[in-house]
Order: structure tokens, then sequence, then C-alpha cells
């Protein structure tokens, strides 16, 4: 009996704080809210920390409002999500693609909010993707790493065989094989996105087979897969950030795709109130999303210009990347 | 497989082999060590990464291998000191003790890393550097293999003869696994079951500990946060599959090494494999293992239980 009051009691007091927000609501019904639901911690260095930095970057130059749930489980994504929705959020987000479906499901109860997909894969009606162009700037670091590679044999290191990073891949592997038609691209997925072990592992065998510049595409593992290439003194390839600062010897060039940047864009775009439910792909034309960093000193001028005349012809449309 | 014909192709194969079991290897002694005297150190996997941690600060702040070497084993025993009071001088249950050490462990050393680190966390630590041994790294493929190697692979071959030597020749031995099977007769002959098992739980962290030193003194010479990556995990794997026998724990740990080395470098040769398959098959061995050695081969049978004297 006594738990059973008890239970009635939080009952309403989660009612009168639910009522409390929602009048809290009303009174900033004019200001843009936001809320992004992340499926892990804000500090993780990586993928989730990015977005949070994003929202965070987007209030301040903005000036929107802006919530966040941490470490959802796919389970409560949906729960999440609709909360948001109901509690007046103009935009919704679902950081990853996982949240695919439960955004779909939860977007159709709430047709005049509108839902964001990060690397999702079928936008639609009130709900938008966002992801980059992979292929585009693994087929510019490609090209790069073949026309400075001396062996013609270059490596591509993923942890798991997703879609982005599968893509990725077949961009740096066009890129090499159109520098070097003679070239040959090894590539390896090491199963692991945080064992610097495997990484370097994976990264001396393919400089044992004769490799000379490798880009990997892990998060952690990274580390690992440059320190072989330093060690081996070959070349190789960063990625999200301008690594050279990092491997001053050891990297020719970097692929960043910046959330950060990425969320400000999409979230200006949605604030002018011109979101609409198709796919917005990053690539090289928005350069405050998707660019490329700062080059070796080993890279001579030319061939610093052909990446550039290389970059717009892939803005124009005239090189195809997948 | 062609490969496994050329004798250099031959030679970096066994060699990534290696270096890949080394770190699961130390932790896997250690594990055996620890559940021999009883207690189940699941935190393997927290010892691995403090080791690291530990290794890493001092080779930064010593500038030298050595200093670093010291500081990986002595944050390792921290590790293991906290688990000997919880699951020994406690009783607390030793599964969710040494879970907890592993979610303590990826906290705070990813949180002192960044202090004590900070912007210089991707420059290059000093390392051991490879020792050829005369006469016997001449041997073709086996030699450049296993006698070019640095100090601490060269402590790994001491330390696994060393470990199966103390468990089974001497009385030390006896005495560990008296108390992992039965506490009670160990007691009854006047030693110390408490004892013994804080003592086994310290070496073990300070083995699994090494593990953690090899991978940033010898193999990365970087420190990045979780470098363990679950290689405190598949250790526990193998000293299942090894049948809690230190040498047994050493040809599971090269096993699944060599089975990591295939799935990097057939994908290359046949790419058509799933490289998942070849991820999957320390976990099915040790599966398997258990099966095909069912009722053959027990675990310690005094294991995760607190020993109460004069309790049933």
């Amino acid at each position: 009996m006594f738990l059973r009051s008890f239970r009635l009691t939080g009952l309403l007091l989660a009612t009168l704080v639910a009522a409390m927000v929602a009048s809290l609501g009303t009174a900033w019904a004019n200001e843009f809210k936001v809320a992004i639901v992340l499926p892990g911690i804000i500090t993780d260095k990586s993928f989730n920390q990015a977005g949070y930095e994003g929202m965070k970057r987007a209030s301040d130059k903005l000036g929107i409002e802006f919530a966040f749930s941490e470490k959802t489980a796919q389970p409560d994504q949906p729960q999440a999500l609709s909360d948001y929705a109901r509690r007046g959020y103009d935009v919704v987000i679902g950081h990853g693609g996982e949240f695919q479906e439960s955004v779909e499901r939860v977007a159709k109860r709430f047709p005049d909010t509108r839902f964001i997909i990060v690397n999702g894969t079928k936008p639609g009606g009130n709900v938008s993707t966002m992801s980059f162009d992979f292929p585009a700037l693994g087929y510019v670091m490609g090209y790069l790493s073949g026309k400075m590679s001396e062996s013609g044999k270059g490596g591509y290191i993923g942890a798991q065989k997703l879609k982005f990073y599968v893509e990725l891949g077949e961009g740096f592997t066009k890129g090499f094989k159109d520098a070097r038609p003679d070239g040959e691209v090894f590539t390896a997925w090491t199963n692991d996105w945080d064992d610097v072990a495997k990484g370097k592992e994976a990264a001396l065998n393919q400089i044992s087979q004769g490799a000379d510049v490798i880009f990997p595409s892990m998060d952690n593992a990274v580390v690992g897969s440059l320190q072989g290439a330093k060690e081996q003194k070959k070349k190789a390839i960063g990625i999200y950030y301008d690594a050279i600062a990092d491997w001053p010897d050891t990297v020719l060039q970097s692929a960043i795709f910046d959330l950060r940047n990425a969320l400000v864009t999409i979230l200006s775009t949605a604030k002018d109130g011109k979101l609409e439910g198709k796919a917005y792909i990053y690539g090289l034309e928005t350069p405050e999303a998707a660019r490329i960093g700062t080059y070796h000193a080993s890279v001579p001028e030319d061939l610093q210009k052909e990446v550039s005349g290389l970059i717009d012809d892939i803005k124009a449309g005239k090189i195809k990347t997948r | 497989m062609d490969f496994l014909l050329d004798t250099q192709a031959l030679t970096d194969f066994l060699s990534t082999s290696l270096r890949l079991s080394i770190p699961i290897i130390f932790a896997a002694v250690g594990g055996v060590l620890a559940e021999r005297a009883g207690v189940f150190n699941i935190s393997l996997e927290g010892c691995i990464l403090a080791g690291a941690f530990g290794a890493a600060v001092g080779a930064f702040l010593s500038g030298t291998p050595v200093g670093g070497l010291f500081l990986g084993i002595a944050v390792a025993a921290c590790a293991g000191m906290i688990l000997a009071g919880l699951a020994v001088g406690l009783g607390i249950n030793q599964l969710v003790a040494g879970i907890a050490i592993n979610i303590l462990m990826i906290g705070m050393t990813s949180y002192l890393a960044r202090l004590i680190l900070g912007a210089d966390a991707t420059s290059t630590l000093p390392g051991f550097h490879p020792i050829a041994i005369p006469g016997l790294s001449a041997i073709p493929v086996l030699g450049p293999v296993l006698f070019k190697q640095d100090f601490l692979t060269y402590l790994m071959y001491v330390t696994v003869p060393l470990a199966w030597w103390l468990l089974y020749k001497t009385p030390w031995g006896l005495n560990i696994r008296a108390i992992g099977d039965f506490p009670v007769a160990a007691d009854s002959a006047g030693i110390s079951v408490p004892g013994v098992r804080v003592a086994c739980v310290m070496a073990s962290c300070m083995l699994a500990g090494l593990g953690g030193c090899y991978l940033v003194l010898s193999q990365v010479f970087v420190f990045t946060e979780h470098m363990s990556a679950g290689k405190g995990f598949i250790a526990l794997a193998a000293l299942i599959l090894g049948r809690w026998n230190p040498v047994g724990a050493l040809l599971a740990c090269v096993f699944f090494g060599l089975t990591d080395a295939l799935q990097l470098r057939l994908q290359f040769n046949s790419p058509e494999v799933p490289y998942q398959l070849f991820s999957m098959v320390p976990f099915v061995a040790s599966f398997l293992a258990l099966v095909l050695f069912a009722g053959k081969v027990r675990p310690p049978s005094a294991i995760g239980k607190k020993y109460v004297r004069g309790g049933k």
C-alpha cells in the first residue's frame, strides 16, 4: 500500500514537472528550439562529442535553444525523440544511422516537427538526412596518394564494413587508380575501432606487401596505423581533422569531415525554414563541412595545384568519384 | 595461402602473430595464477589498461622505457590491490569486483592521461628495441621471429615456464592449487588462505600489467584511451582453452594471435572470405574447448567462493 501511494506521488510529481516544462516551453515559443538524441556519451572525443559540440556551436552562432539526451539506448530512442517533439522542439536530431527506424516511426506522429538523421539513409516528408560525401574526399586522397606513391601500392584500413566506410575506401581506390592506372590498393578490415595494436599490425602488413601510403579510417585505432607508417618511414592520410599537426613526418594530407560545422550549416538552413525532406550530403562544395587539410612539405607544388583543379572538377561534376 | 611458402612473407606473418599474442599471453598467465588460487580475475582487461597507462606515463616522465616498465607494473599492482581488497578481503562477488575495476580503469586512465600526457598524447614514447640473440637469430624463419625481439618478449619466454614450474613443481604451487581446489585442507595444513590469494591476485594483475607495458613500450609507443580493446577478455578465453595451465594458455594465445594475423593477411589474398569469420575464431574455439573437455577438465573447484574459516 505504502509502495503504491509512493508510486502515485511520483506520478503526480512527474506530471507537475511535465506541466511546468510545457509552460516554460510556451514562454519560449518564439525561440527556435533544437534537440539532439545521442547514442553515446558527449565526452568520447569522437562522434558523439562532435555532435554535442556542433550543437553548442550552432546555439552560439545562430542563437538557438538546444537540449540533448546522451547515452540513449536503441529501445529508448522513440521515447526520447517523441518526448522532444511533444515538448514543441522545432527540430529533433537522431545522431547516427541507427536512428533511421525510430525517427521514421516518430516522425509520422509529429508532422509539424522536423527530424534530422545524421548518417541516415532514407529521407522523406519531415525527415531529412545528413551525411558526408565520403567517396569524393576519398577520391581526392586516393589521387594524391597515387601520385605520391613510389611503389604504386596503397593501403586502406577500416574497422567494420559499414556503408560509408566502404564508400570511402572505394573512392580512395578509384582515385589511386586514376592517378596511376597500374596502381593497386589493399583493403583491410580489422573489426575493431579502438584496438591500436591491430591497427598497427594491419598497416605493417600492407607495408610488407609493398604499400607506401596508408589511409586508416577507424576511431582510436588510427593512431596505431599511423605509428606503423611512421616507423617504417612510409606515408599516410589523416582523417576527421588536420592530422599533420600530430604526425608531421608521416601525414601527406587529411580528409577532414567536420561534423560540428556540418551541424551548424544544416541548422542554419532549418532556422531559415528551408529544411526539406531530402538527403543533405556535404561534400567538397561546402568546405566548412568537408575539406582537405595541410599538405606535407614533400608534396610538390604542381601536384597541389593539380589536386585543387581536381577538387574543382569534382565540384563541377566532371569527375565521377563513385 | 601461398604466402606461407615465401620465407620473407612467412616471417612477417609469424612475427605479426607473435606480437599480437604477447599482451594476451602475459594476461592469460596472470589469470591462471589467480584462478588457480580460487579468485576469478575478470579485471585482466583493466589491469592491461592500467599497465599500459603506467608504462606511458613512466616512459614520458623518465624518458626511458625502464621507468615506464616500473610504473606500469606499479599501477597494475594498484588495480590488483583493489581487487584483492574487494574480492579476498571483503568477500565481495569476484565477478562484480572485477567488472567494477575494468570500468574504473577505463575512466580513470582516460582522465589522467589527458591531464598528464595532454597534448603530447600522440608523440612517440621511448620504448624497447629488438635485440638479436647471436647464433639463434640466424635460424631461417624462426630465428628472426623468435630471437630478434625486444626485452619484454624475452621476459615472456621466461615467465611462462617459470609460472608452470612454480605451479607444478614447488611447494608454493601446491599450496596455490590446494587453496583453489579445497581451501579447508590448505587452511588446516597451516597455510594462510587469504594471504596466498592476495599474493596471487597481485601477481596476476602485475603480469597483466606487463601485457599493457608491452603494448605501449614495445608495440605502438603511444597511449590511447581504452587501448586494451578487449584483450583481457580474450585472455580469459585463452586460459579456459588452455585448461588453467600456463603452457596451455600460452598455446591458446599463440593460436589466437595466428588467427588474428591470418585475418589481416587473408583479406588481400582471398577477399571473398568474410573477415568476421576470423574474429569469431577465438570465441568459437573456447566454446568448443569447453564442450570437448567437459567432464575431463574442470575449473578449480573453490573458484569464486569466499573462504570463511569454519564456514561451510
